[in-house]
């Protein structure tokens, strides 16, 4: 793995959950919390995608909730990464095939991380979460080479 | 009096000076253009990147979502539906059908009011 090197800013989260069933929204909120406490981080989650730079993205995603998670992911600003949390949107999972699932998101939106389990950790989400950091920072350069 | 003070204008509670205010007119655009460029520059203008943040749905045209002046008469406009949809039909906003409402209801009047005698 690895090193994240500038640590420029804090990374935001912005957390979309699909068709959950609340075990990885759990999860993640217990990364939250005081014995894992990912804010000491500078990892936080916000309320808009306008102001994130990681997705978590959680559920196999219904039919009706396609066009508004595309949407999520093109208001973030770049560069940005995805994470999925857990089994259902990672694969489908139990709702593999199911009629009414767009199938598993990366058929909707680019997938940068996949943390599978059912639930997984938070150990896993936040090991997750910080590959997507490091994925940030290369994209950042990327941006930076273009720029000079 | 240097060219400067004859373009002072003195009142009682101060002064205005053009010279001075575009002094700070240039000072203010610098720190606003020093403030613009560093934002970031990788946006992507007309796509959702610049669109408020509605939950995922999609932002409707403003237009189709606003509670215009308009609607306080709601009421009447649906009680007196008959007489309004008439109305309407005969207000299209082309200038040269209300000029010949005008002059169409000129030669009617002035048929009843001379025309007779």
């Amino acid at each position: 793995m690895g090193k994240l090197t500038n640590f420029k800013r804090s990374l935001w989260v912005f957390h979309a959950s699909g068709g959950s069933c609340n075990a990885c929204d759990i999860e993640i909120i217990a990364a939250l919390t005081p014995r894992y406490d990912v804010e000491r981080f500078g990892i936080k989650l916000v309320g808009s995608p306008r102001h994130a730079d990681v997705l978590l993205v959680t559920g196999a995603i219904p039919r009706d909730f396609a066009d508004k998670l595309r949407r999520i992911y093109e208001q973030m600003p770049d560069p940005k990464a995805v994470v999925v949390i857990g089994c259902c949107g990672t694969s489908g999972g139990v709702f593999y095939d199911s009629y009414n699932i767009a199938g598993p998101i990366d058929e909707i939106i680019p997938v940068d991380v996949y943390v599978p389990g059912c639930p997984p950790r938070p150990e896993a989400i936040i090991d997750g979460v910080v590959k997507a950091w490091l994925k940030i920072e290369k994209l950042e350069k990327e941006l930076e080479g273009k720029k000079g | 009096m240097t060219w400067i003070e004859s373009l002072t204008l003195n009142s009682p509670s101060g002064f205005w000076n053009p010279i001075v205010w575009l002094a700070f007119l240039i000072v203010f655009a610098l720190i606003g253009y020093l403030i613009y460029s560093r934002g970031n520059r990788s946006y992507k203008p007309n796509t959702d990147q610049v669109k408020p943040f509605l939950s995922g749905n999609e932002v409707e045209d403003v237009e189709e979502i606003r509670v215009r002046a308009g609607d306080i008469y709601w009421g009447f406009i649906e009680a007196l539906k008959g007489y309004y949809n008439a109305l309407m039909r005969m207000h299209t906003g082309d200038v040269r059908d209300y000029i010949l409402w005008y002059l169409g209801l000129g030669a009617v009047i002035l048929f009843v009011l001379v025309g007779g005698v």
